[in-house]
């Protein structure tokens, strides 16, 4: 996947075709290939559920998964998505049910004002999946790119030992009954 | 790699190579970088490696931060990795990247350069082989020619390295001071520090002091103290020179203990 071609230089709406899949379904979108992946997929997908904040990699609320490994969508230009697949935060409830890592955030009162959650979760996401028994200072070390401003990290500490505790990783479906508080 | 040389000796000047985009993407949206055509090489097969051949390492030119984190070969090199941005970043800035952006406060470089890597530059005239000593000319700026890319980074085995970083915060900060140190085979001391200048320095006269005195408790003192004298920082927003100098001697004095003790597994472990 190289380059666009210098045939298209000078032309001021510059198009490329991008083919990609986002939670599961295939898209065929025209875009401007200055354009990143955040911008695409909230204002082409409508996917708003991921969120923009420093806009340079630094805080984390952009995270998404692309093939299943934690990014910042902020810092991808669109483009470079070709072939990919993409997890954004609205791919991970199956219908009306919460995902176990969504479910133990909930419980555990780990979302604030809401803005880093999407990232945070989705982090948490890819750490279990990666280590499903972490240790506090591993999971400390694998959110460590996600900032919240309230500041709330006990509680997003809590719900990641939780879920991990759960068996999120290894069984994704022994979720449900859990008891609510 | 070959089509993006050819579209770069094209292009010239209005065409830019892109990896892993975690500088060159926040350039453009920041405003200070416009960009007429990307050269993207972030989907070509067979770059993204990091692999021991013998007794050196390769890492390829799409080679990321986090797969450096994972290997063994040299604790240096995976311990500075780990100290990049947070695991988001870690998994797309890649280390060819982090040469080329030629920050002063690159903490790869650092340690690439304690272990004397040697880079490969490819392009459209054919490849050379630069020493890393010789590769950092001034913050942003690199020995490679506007139609080269990185082709590959090398290191050989040494007997023991380290790195330390003191940032504003554990993770996704910017290094106040970084600094690396070798242990050869051969027992020559190699010692580097990062935002102390600009470019990521080597200590020659505390190497030097090093080769003469090996690292005995007042060897290494004395070396810290040359190290202090030999960096050359500057105040700015995050610290005062005079405190990174200071710094840069702790970083130093801590990671030449830490090569003292582990050069010494004969002895009884301390209480």
């Amino acid at each position: 996947m190289i380059g666009s071609t210098p045939e298209a230089a000078g032309q001021a709406e510059r198009s490329w075709s991008l083919s990609f899949t986002v939670n599961g379904e295939r898209h065929e979108l025209a875009i401007q290939p200055e354009r990143t992946l955040l911008e695409v997929l909230r204002e082409d997908l409508h996917l708003t559920g991921t969120k923009g904040a420093c806009l340079e990699g630094e805080c984390g609320s952009c995270i998404v998964l692309v093939d299943g490994v934690p990014q910042n969508s902020c810092l991808i230009l669109a483009p470079q998505m070709e072939g990919r697949e993409v997890v954004t935060i609205e791919g991970l409830a199956d219908g009306t049910v919460l995902d176990p890592v969504q479910r133990a955030f909930v419980d555990h009162g780990a979302v604030q004002c809401g803005f880093c959650t999407p990232g945070v979760v989705l982090s948490t996401k890819a750490l279990l999946a990666g280590n499903p028994h972490p240790t506090y200072d591993e999971v400390r070390r694998g959110l460590e790119g996600n900032i919240c401003r309230c500041t709330g990290y006990m509680k997003v500490l809590a719900a990641a030992l939780a879920a991990a505790r759960a068996g999120v990783a290894d069984d994704a479906s022994g979720q449900a009954d859990r008891p609510r508080p | 790699m070959t089509e993006a040389l050819e579209l770069k000796s094209r292009l010239k000047d209005k065409g830019v190579f892109l990896a892993g985009g975690t500088d060159l993407v926040v350039g453009v949206a920041k405003g200070r970088l416009s960009v007429e055509h990307w050269i993207d090489l972030s989907g070509v097969p067979g770059l993204s490696y990091v692999r021991e051949e013998g007794e050196e390492l390769a890492i390829g030119p799409l080679a990321t931060h986090a797969m450096l984190e994972r290997s063994a070969f040299a604790p240096a090199l995976a311990q500075a990795a780990r100290t990049v941005g947070g695991p988001a970043i870690r998994n797309r800035g890649t280390i060819a990247g982090n040469l080329g952006t030629a920050s002063p406060a690159g903490d790869v470089s650092v340690a690439l350069l304690a272990l004397d890597a040697r880079i490969a530059l490819v392009g459209s005239h054919g490849s050379r082989s630069v020493p890393i000593r010789d590769f950092f000319v001034g913050p942003g700026k690199t020995r490679i020619a506007h139609d080269e890319l990185i082709q590959e980074v090398r290191i050989r085995r040494s007997a023991d390295s380290a790195f330390l970083k003191l940032g504003k915060r554990q993770s996704v900060a910017i290094a106040l001071v970084s600094a690396a140190v070798v242990r050869q085979r051969d027992g020559r001391v190699a010692i580097a520090l990062g935002s102390v200048g600009p470019t990521p320095l080597r200590a020659a006269r505390a190497e030097a002091h090093l080769a003469l005195a090996g690292l005995a408790p007042e060897a290494i003192g004395e070396a810290a103290s040359l190290v202090r004298a030999e960096v050359t920082p500057i105040d700015d927003h995050r610290a005062s020179a005079e405190y990174r100098r200071a710094v840069s001697g702790v970083l130093v004095r801590r990671l030449l203990e830490q090569l003292a003790a582990s050069s010494k597994p004969e002895s009884p472990a301390r209480a």
